[in-house]
């Protein structure tokens, strides 16, 4: 319990008059990767999205409960989003990276919060960023080319480098292998178990695979509700819940 | 904490986690960066706020300077010397019989051109042609198709200038492609199910479209229509291409006669060195802004009332 | 009204063939799979083929028909009185026709009104000739069609086949309309380019029409000062005021605005589209422009003009606003979201996200956008008749009375002139090189829209 990192208690989330999420509680520890599993409209992204705010930037949508980073409430007023999601980055489900160059792309957010002050720094930053994220081979010579211009799989990693960059604390990842190829998931499912000794990292996966080659911790949703959390081992062997059972053995999904 | 430092920004004593956000710089810098988030929005709003008040003052000299002189002898009159005398309807009825003839050609036209094109087009080379030339003729200056019709059903027709034939027929070449358009995008918009539902009871691909796809689409072609029509009532410089300028003491009797049309008659007053013409000028604006305000408001009820969303 | 005559006629003769083709192709429907078409596809084809046969007969004569009058009326002994020219004898003809038309118009030219007698009676022959030829070719083609009429006539098929080349005929205006613009402007820019040549006119630094004659031509008709009054007017201050207001306004209601406030400020905006450009003028004219008359005065100009290129460009720009608004609208919205949510993530703040990722994405559909906009505002015409001046001047102060393209076109074409003098002609050419260049302008930024769609879909 001490190496909480993040702690949600009571949490249910609102589209409009829709209850997505129904009282959530769950603790998620530093050093290692959280798993977010369920069928699809189970509220596993719409949970996740919640943790770092990025529901706020849905006209209708409501959180209530606790959120907790490091014992603090990130839905408390004296909490400003934008210092939140500096410290809470996230991974998208297909890359987004911006219409920029490479370097560009990474040096954003170093550069709106003033990480950066001095060109040699931003340049440090973003050195370590693409070499954290196994793409500093693939892209050293290339830095000025547009960042669409890389595959699939780069894209991804780029976007996990400009995430990397401003140095969060925890890394959301919204199914981040769900528009790329095995060989490009393979390589981004090294990179989150390298990252883990860094980041919390969170990961909502559609894949049991997936969940079961990368996660230490697992959390099984179901219609909004979180049905079972515990060891990724034992949630994909014992579970505790009939329903889980059902999901891991293929009866739904 | 256990985790490694990573960048530059966290290398030495820089302080890590939450603590990084703390310091009094961090924390005058995120200020800083909300001012300007908050004076970024006041910006927006102010530019909105701007158009507006430029609108409102628009309306309020209009009404200012007009609604004194909105009485039955103006409604009812027609154009005079005396701007005691000189009243609307001659021009209003000029601008009714240019309309109906507007209507009358671009409506049917731009509808059967609408579904050709969305509907049974081979994709050839002509009819990328005709796409394209109907996306520019929707871009055109309106003064272009005046020269048009100067040149054309004038000069070369024959036709009767200074007549709503004439004018209506200008209007309906440069209101055509405007139905065009949106009667496309009302056609594109109901769904190839209804399509294939009709098609598989056997009815034929003319049948189709117009006991099926016709009837649904209809709302947005009329919204499209009256939008068009009513950029077309508000229309004056192709008119004066082809002489609407006439000094009408009596309305026009038909569609060839001599006519002028509302907008031409609040261009001609507001030349006038006489000042009496101030208020007719602003008079004949509201007549002219009152017909368009309930055009608009007609097709953003059709709108409403009857668009369906799929 | 012999057209509505005659039209409502040919149509109750459809009418009458609509009914009488249903009832016969109904006697022959006697249960399922009995008649190839139902019966109300038989009347349709009956229909059209009196109705359509009758217009085109109708049509024919119409064209022929002044000839055949002119022919009967030179052949009448009255004729013989018309002098020898042909110019006098084509305007003495004209008269005698507008009084046959209205009893009541008052002749300039005694013969006129002898000759009024026999062209009445030539159109009353030829007319009667004419609704008879008409009503033949109905019956005939009703006829014909009405014979068809049997269980295993394809009528529906031969009715589709009609309405499919309706069809294609309306979609082929657009070309034919296109085609009249092109043709009439290269027609006449032709003629006028015969006088005056076209470097002279696209280079030459002085306009001033009223003072044309004689070899030297080229002189009066430098164009140059129009193109610059029309740049500084339309694409410069009209772009000043609409492309900031247009833009922050379409930022305001796509990313800041409730729904409720954008459900009630959008349509408001748009109003500002929707008043006629004589409406604008007006006010340039009428309240705009004294303004920045007297701040120019206020600011120690001598004698400022009341007439602006200022007042004309700021009350343009105000016009084009919700065009730029909506443009700039399109292309933020074609933005996908995953775009702003990166950088929402990483910490940015909204007006951060906006200005450094949404609206670098979104540039080219704005440029595009703009580019619309100059297009129609370059071609804006009320606006700058009533507000902006006839004076031909090369000059960058905006408190100066400037003129356009627009303006010269209509200032050459209104008023008392020949029609083939070089100064109506220019009003041609000058409609040609406004013609060109918001094509260019358009199919640019068509181009421009259609690419930057595609990147994001």
């Amino acid at each position: 319990m001490t190496n909480s990192k993040l702690t949600a208690r009571n949490v249910d989330v609102f589209y409009g008059q829709k209850k997505a999420i129904n009282n959530v509680s769950i603790e998620i520890d530093n050093g290692i990767v959280t798993a977010f599993i369920g069928p699809s409209g189970c509220g596993k992204s719409t949970f996740l999205r919640s943790l770092n705010r990025m529901n706020d930037t849905i006209a209708d949508a409501r959180v209530t409960g606790e959120i907790l980073l490091d014992g603090e409430d990130i839905y408390a007023a004296a909490m400003d989003p934008v210092a939140l999601r500096a410290r809470v980055g996230m991974v998208f489900q297909k890359p987004n990276p911006f219409p920029k160059s490479i370097y560009e792309n990474i040096a954003y957010g170093p550069r709106i919060h003033g990480l950066a002050p001095a060109k040699a720094d931003l340049d440090g930053i973003i050195e370590s960023s693409l070499t954290k994220a196994g793409l500093w081979d693939e892209v050293k010579d290339r830095l000025n080319e547009p960042g669409t211009a890389l595959s699939g799989g780069q894209q991804q990693r780029l976007c996990i480098a400009r995430a990397i960059a401003v140095s969060p604390e925890v890394i959301l990842m919204d199914e981040p292998c769900s528009a790329l190829d095995p060989i490009a998931t393979a390589r981004i499912e090294e990179l989150i178990d390298e990252l883990k000794e860094s980041f919390a990292i969170v990961i909502v996966t559609h894949s049991m695979q997936q969940a079961a080659r990368v996660s230490q911790r697992t959390a099984f949703f179901h219609l909004g509700n979180l049905v079972e959390y515990g060891d990724t081992s034992q949630i994909f062997t014992t579970p505790r819940e009939e329903k889980t059972k059902d999901y891991i053995t293929g009866r739904y999904g | 904490m256990s985790n490694a430092s990573l960048s530059a920004a966290r290398d030495g004593n820089a302080p890590l986690g939450n603590a990084r956000w703390q310091t009094p710089e961090a924390l005058r810098r995120i200020s800083r960066r909300n001012a300007a988030e908050r004076r970024f929005k006041l910006i927006g709003l102010g530019a909105i706020v701007l158009s507006l008040a430029f609108l409102a003052l628009l309306l309020v000299i209009m009404l200012k300077n007009g609604l004194g002189g909105l009485d039955w002898s103006f409604l009812s009159g027609s154009d005079s010397t005396d701007p005691d005398i000189a009243g609307v309807w001659g021009a209003a009825k000029g601008s009714l019989l240019t309309m109906a003839v507007t209507l009358l050609l671009s409506f049917p036209m731009g509808v059967l051109a609408a579904i050709y094109l969305e509907e049974f087009a081979p994709r050839s080379r002509w009819i990328e042609w005709v796409e394209v030339s109907i996306n520019n003729l929707a871009a055109v200056p309106s003064i272009i198709f005046g020269l048009l019709g100067l040149a054309v059903f004038i000069n070369t027709l024959g036709m009767p200038r200074s007549s709503p034939l004439v004018g209506g027929l200008t209007l309906a070449l440069m209101t055509m492609p405007v139905i065009v358009i949106s009667g496309r995008n009302a056609i594109k918009a109901v769904p190839p199910s209804i399509r294939d539902a009709a098609l598989a009871i056997g009815a034929s691909k003319m049948q189709t479209v117009f006991h099926h796809v016709l009837p649904l689409a209809l709302p947005g072609i009329l919204t499209g229509t009256i939008i068009g029509m009513a950029r077309a009532l508000g229309e004056t410089a192709p008119l004066l291409m082809i002489g609407m300028r006439a000094f009408v003491v009596t309305p026009p009797g038909g569609i060839t006669d001599p006519s002028s049309v509302l907008p031409m008659q609040i261009f001609l007053w507001s030349d006038e060195i006489d000042t009496g013409f101030v208020q007719n000028t602003s008079a004949a604006i509201i007549v002219l802004l009152v017909f368009l305000l309930a055009m608009n408001g007609l097709a953003i009820y059709l709108r409403n009332k009857f668009e369906v969303r799929w | 009204m012999i057209l509505t005559g005659v039209l409502l006629a040919v149509l109750g003769l459809g009418l009458v063939g609509w009914f009488a083709a249903r009832g016969r192709a109904r006697l022959l429907h006697t249960g399922r799979g009995s008649i190839h078409s139902m019966p109300g596809y038989h009347a349709w084809h009956v229909a059209l083929w009196i109705v359509f046969p009758a217009l085109i007969a109708w049509g024919a004569w119409q064209a022929i028909m002044p000839g055949l009058v002119d022919g009967a009326v030179m052949a009448d002994p009255v004729a013989a009185q018309l002098p020898a020219d042909a110019m006098s004898r084509a305007a003495i003809l004209s008269e005698a026709k507008s009084i046959a038309d209205n009893p009541d118009a008052v002749a300039f030219n005694p013969l006129a009104n002898t000759l009024a007698g026999p062209v009445r009676d030539a159109h009353g022959r030829f007319g009667l000739i004419g609704a008879l030829l008409v009503a033949i070719v109905a019956v005939a083609g009703g006829g014909w069609a009405f014979t068809r009429i049997r269980a295993n006539f394809p009528a529906r098929t031969r009715v589709e086949r009609g309405v499919l080349g309706l069809l294609l005929v309306a979609s082929l205006m657009a070309i034919l309309t296109t085609f009249g613009i092109v043709a009439s402007l290269v027609f006449e820019a032709g003629m006028f380019f015969k006088d005056v040549s076209p470097i002279d006119f696209l280079t030459g630094l002085h306009w001033s029409p009223g003072s044309a004659r004689g070899d030297n031509l080229g002189d009066s008709f430098g164009a140059v000062p129009l193109f610059w009054g029309t740049i500084y007017i339309g694409a410069i201050i009209a772009m000043i005021v609409a492309i900031p207001l247009g833009l922050m306004s379409a930022i305001y209601l796509t990313q800041y605005a409730t729904p409720t406030i954008r459900k009630w400020l959008k349509p408001m905006l748009e109003i500002l589209a929707g008043i006629p450009t004589v409406v604008y003028g007006y006010f340039a004219a009428l309240t705009v422009a004294p303004i920045f008359r007297d701040f120019a005065a206020s600011l120690g100009m001598a004698n400022p003009s009341t007439e602006s290129a200022l007042a004309a460009g700021v009350v343009m720009g105000v016009m084009i606003i919700p065009f730029v608004s909506s443009m700039a609208d399109d292309a933020l919205a074609a933005v996908p979201r995953a775009m702003s949510d990166g950088s929402l993530a990483l910490g940015a703040t909204k007006s951060e996200t906006i200005k450094k990722v949404l609206l670098p994405a979104a540039l080219p559909g704005i440029v595009a956008g703009v580019m619309l906009a100059i297009s129609r505002a370059i071609g804006e015409t009320m606006i700058v008749v009533m507000a902006a001046g006839a004076a031909a001047n090369l000059s960058a102060n905006p408190f100066a009375s400037m003129t356009t393209v627009t303006y010269q076109i209509v200032q050459m074409l209104t008023g008392d002139q020949e029609f083939n003098s070089p100064k109506t002609l220019s009003a041609f050419a000058l409609g040609l090189v406004l013609f060109i260049v918001t094509l260019i302008l358009n199919i640019i930024a068509l181009r421009v829209v259609k690419r930057f769609r595609e990147a994001y879909e």
